[in-house]
């Protein structure tokens, strides 16, 4: 492989674990697309507080191969890969969500699961609990967020 | 006559519709926001998350045994196999493997789950197509199988029957008698079951060649379980990366080449059918000992400490069923990602439905089996 790997582990479950910078992404994931990894399993955000890591989960559906490819972000920003497997579309929009981190060059990223005004991004450790946000539905039947109790039906 | 349709059709002449979140045929609380043009479904938007309750926050807040409970709250009619899912992330990073009794038991009750939960799918999936009927047959069969959790649990569906390292209650001679009492009769009924559907005209053309997904479609899509079983993939996690006791236990994986929504409903009763080859195996071949290991004694529970990474695949009744489980030697897990096969499947339904009618549309999503405990989480 020609690109470059900051360090190649194995994981507790026995799985290969790449680590790359996330410049290198792109490229290392287009390679490993040519190489058959055909199944992106699935993308997970780490909040590791001081920075957010990025896992994506391949398969291998000829070879049976697995493999676990990480990345990490300091400014809450990967480029995105739903150009190279449709899976991706969904992963990053509940990535983005969930951790706040902005995928670049995706086609659509919009919350997947909350209203599009939410504030925060609850599985961020600093995400803070005590503010209840409320969730009504406005006139073209689309979910808002607010913060005031009383406010809508 | 319909590519003269498709040909003229102006995209600025198009219907928008919202159908759901309320709507009985989206099996829960999905939200379609499709684009029409006539009765052709051009464009098909899933809006989710009405049910979220964003339990993988919810488990970090709490213990390691904890957790468990909203696992059986995300696939809902299929509560067994969530907390074998679990429990196999849990377990492995925490370091307390469950006794070999204990194993043998989760594989029971994670196949009575899968029955259950393909009965409840097969029941939904005829009101969808306008039956009636089979939906009580299926639901008798699944009530015989909740009274066994009932037995060995005390509840219906949240069971909450395994715990880390073990089981929460063994099994005795009246619950082995029941499950086989079960078993003697279910065959039989499943087949009438089966007829009930299979010799319906009306089932069969609401069905057959309709919702084609291709291989390499469902693979982009990150499709597993059932729908890429029915699109020709031979692909189970039960056989390709045995977790518990499968890889002791003689079953085969039923796949189909036809692709469409009857290769989906047909795949589902022949794997409720080796799912009662796999029970009537295992449990003879329950061996005697502990069903819980010592070092997960209820008080000691609240201190188990996990570090470091583990991911576990499990085969539930939707597909893939992932736990990525994060810990960083506290008492409580740092994160969990689930990722619910449903969610995935889901995906692929605005690829599915595209040029087909709305009536189809709904055939098409129900074959899905969408729990909306998982999907949304």
């Amino acid at each position: 492989m020609l690109v470059e790997i900051i360090e190649e582990t194995k994981g507790k479950d026995g799985r290969r674990i790449l680590k790359v910078a996330k410049e290198n992404l792109i490229e290392l994931m287009t390679e490993l697309k040519k190489q058959g990894f055909n199944h992106l399993s699935l993308i997970t955000g780490v909040d590791r507080k001081d920075k957010l890591e990025v896992v994506y989960h391949l398969h291998n559906f000829e070879s049976k191969k697995y493999i676990v490819v990480k990345t990490e972000t300091l400014d809450e920003r990967v480029p995105s890969v739903s150009g190279l497997w449709s899976s991706a579309n969904w992963d990053e929009r509940e990535q983005y969500d969930m951790m706040g981190i902005v995928f670049e060059g995706h086609p659509n990223l919009k919350r997947m699961f909350l209203p599009e005004n939410w504030v925060g991004h609850p599985l961020r450790k600093n995400y803070d609990l005590k503010k209840v946000q409320y969730i009504n539905m406005d006139e073209e039947g689309n979910d808002y967020a607010t913060f005031d109790p009383g406010d809508g039906w | 006559m319909m590519q003269d349709q498709k040909s003229k059709s102006n995209p600025d002449e198009w219907v928008e519709l919202n159908m759901g979140p309320q709507h009985p045929s989206t099996h829960g609380v999905l939200r379609l926001k499709l684009k029409l043009d006539g009765e052709i479904v051009k464009d098909v938007e899933p809006i989710i998350g009405y049910l979220h309750r964003n339990a993988e926050k919810i488990c970090e807040l709490d213990y390691y045994c904890d957790a468990m409970m909203y696992f059986d709250r995300m696939d809902y009619v299929a509560a067994m196999n969530m907390e074998v899912g679990y429990l196999e992330a849990a377990e492995k990073l925490l370091g307390i493997p469950p006794p070999e009794r204990a194993q043998w038991i989760r594989v029971v009750m994670a196949e009575l789950s899968r029955i259950a939960a393909h009965l409840v799918w097969a029941g939904a999936y005829g009101l969808d197509l306008g039956m009636l009927t089979p939906f009580f047959y299926c639901f008798v069969e699944r009530e015989k199988i909740l009274d066994i959790f009932v037995e060995v649990s005390g509840s219906r569906q949240q069971v909450n029957y395994m715990s880390i390292g073990g089981v929460y209650q063994d099994f005795n001679d009246k619950i082995i008698a029941k499950i086989e009492a079960f078993l003697d009769q279910f065959p039989g009924k499943l087949e009438d079951i089966y007829k009930a559907f299979i010799n319906n005209d009306i089932f069969i053309s609401r069905t057959k060649g309709i919702g084609i997904l291709e291989p390499e479609v469902a693979i982009d899509y990150g499709v597993t379980g059932p729908m890429l079983r029915a699109s020709g993939i031979p692909y189970d996690i039960r056989k390709e990366e045995p977790y518990l006791v499968y890889d002791k236990i003689n079953f085969d994986i039923p796949i189909s080449h036809k692709k469409d929504n009857l290769a989906r409903f047909i795949v589902r009763f022949e794997e409720m059918r080796q799912s009662v080859k796999i029970v009537k195996q295992a449990i003879k071949q329950i061996p005697e000992g502990p069903y819980f290991n010592p070092k997960s004694k209820k008080s000691l529970m609240i201190r188990l400490r996990g570090e470091g990474e583990y991911y576990a695949r499990t085969e539930s009744p939707k597909g893939e069923f992932g736990v990525y489980l994060v810990g960083d030697g506290g008492v409580k897990p740092y994160r969990i990602h689930v990722r619910s096969p449903s969610f995935k499947n889901l995906s692929v339904l605005p690829v599915l439905a595209r040029d087909t009618m709305v009536a189809d549309m709904v055939a098409i999503s129900g074959t899905i089996d969408l729990v909306f405990g998982e999907v949304d989480r």
